[in-house]
């Protein structure tokens, strides 16, 4: 008989595939970028002079979005690449409201509001409103 | 090993005249750098029993031309990779709890929006002091540092009971069954805090000190430990992540060859290292992280820049 529980079960086959498109995607997205297959908003060939910079100065300089900002520039190679590396952030959060429900039903409050509780703290980090602007 | 071990060195003592050179260099030679150090990182923090992040930050931070906010951003995106893709088969496998990790992760994935939040407002001089500090006491860590190998307390503390942070896990190795139970939580969750907050502070992902303080404070098994670490390494390091990624400090060129390398030098490592000496590589991780750590320091002092 199996000791692991049921919950840790169906969040592992989520995290799999989850983190399964997030890499494929990355790389895919990175070989697009870095062959010049589509074009990057920062020429691979300028980043020398900016990638010493802070990331508030690089931004600055090379009309880089902030926030959430980057979604208006998938067409760009580097944008692409957030979009896999968003996804790779974004698959924890997906996971843990898969096994919420789960928790709802055994009854287990303690641990849904935990969940819940964890949900809120990823997605208030990811919403950008703390990281603030420039 | 000795020899490798001076090898390393003199490379690394080299490397900032070549970063410093390097600006005139095609911006190509840099990814190919990453990715080959990358996949030393890989293979070497396998046997070495650490994340890549701890690693890599330091090293690429200290002997590379790339400003620290990129380097922190890309250390936190290769450590949360590496949990991501381990997780799945640790949870299915019972060698990571989703009960114990669950509290754990919550407190420390808040303080690492802290410690994130408060490393961009800090000068990169004193972040990189500060960097080196915590990278030469890691080190220390690391030596002084004896796994237990048996649980503690088998009955849980009264939060942990709460939680429901107590079970069972068998060892697929031996296929015995242990029970488990947290101690010492309310002190395990302020360690988790301030990890996480280092964690978020310096991209280092955290499992240099999540098996520690599973394994020596809390009591647990230490295979749960190790695999328990990775899950709460995964929801922490997102946290930060998310902040980076706001703050535009995630850059595609660091990030994507520094996660495939580091990815396929575990798995490489894992194989290729089978036969070398776990002690010695803890050893050159060892090394690697005082000379890593005192170059940040130095360099953050503007003594070494």
């Amino acid at each position: 008989m199996s000791l692991v529980p049921i919950e840790q079960t169906v969040y592992a086959r989520w995290l799999d595939r989850g983190t399964r498109i997030g890499l494929w995607l990355l790389i895919a997205a990175f070989a697009a970028y870095a062959l010049g297959l589509v074009p990057a908003h920062v020429e691979l060939a300028r980043l020398p002079q900016v990638w010493q910079l802070p990331a508030d100065r690089y931004q600055a300089l090379t009309g880089a979005p902030t926030g959430w900002g980057w979604l208006g520039l998938l067409h760009k190679g580097d944008y692409l690449n957030l979009l896999a590396v968003s996804l790779l952030s974004l698959t924890t959060v997906v996971c843990y409201l898969r096994i919420l429900p789960i928790h709802l039903r055994r009854g287990e409050r303690l641990i849904a509001a935990m969940i819940l509780a964890q949900v809120l703290v990823l997605l208030a980090a990811a919403s950008g409103a703390l990281a603030g602007g420039h | 090993m000795r020899r490798s071990s001076l090898v390393v060195l003199a490379l690394l003592y080299a490397a900032p005249a070549l970063a410093a050179d390097g600006s005139g260099a095609p911006w190509w030679i840099w990814p190919i750098a990453l990715f080959v150090l990358s996949l030393a990182l890989g293979a070497v923090a396998v046997v070495g029993g650490v994340g890549g992040g701890v690693l890599f930050v330091p090293i690429v931070g200290g002997f590379f031309p790339f400003h620290l906010d990129f380097v922190r951003g890309a250390g936190l995106l290769l450590a949360l990779c590496g949990a991501l893709a381990a997780g799945p088969s640790l949870l299915r496998n019972g060698m990571a709890s989703l009960r114990l990790g669950m509290p754990l992760a919550l407190v420390g994935s808040t303080a690492a929006i802290g410690g994130a939040l408060i490393s961009f407002a800090l000068p990169t001089e004193t972040l990189q002091v500060a960097l080196g500090g915590t990278i030469v006491a890691i080190a220390f860590l690391m030596m002084r540092h004896t796994p237990a190998a048996r649980p503690g307390e088998l009955q849980p503390d009264a939060l942990a009971a709460a939680l429901g942070m107590h079970g069972v896990y068998r060892d697929p190795a031996s296929g015995r069954d242990f029970p488990w139970a947290a101690r010492r939580t309310p002190t395990g969750l302020a360690i988790f805090a301030v990890i996480g907050a280092l964690a978020g502070m310096f991209g280092l992902g955290a499992g240099w000190a999540n098996v520690a303080a599973l394994n020596l404070l809390m009591g647990m098994p230490l295979k749960l430990s190790v695999g328990t670490s990775g899950f709460v390494l995964s929801v922490v390091d997102t946290s930060a992540a998310w902040i980076y990624l706001n703050r535009g400090a995630v850059l595609p060129l660091l990030v994507a060859p520094s996660i495939i390398g580091v990815m396929l030098g575990a798995r490489i490592g894992v194989r290729v290292l089978r036969n070398v000496s776990a002690q010695a590589v803890r050893r050159l991780v060892v090394i690697l992280l005082l000379v890593a750590g005192l170059r940040a320091l130095l360099k953050g002092l503007g003594v070494w820049p």
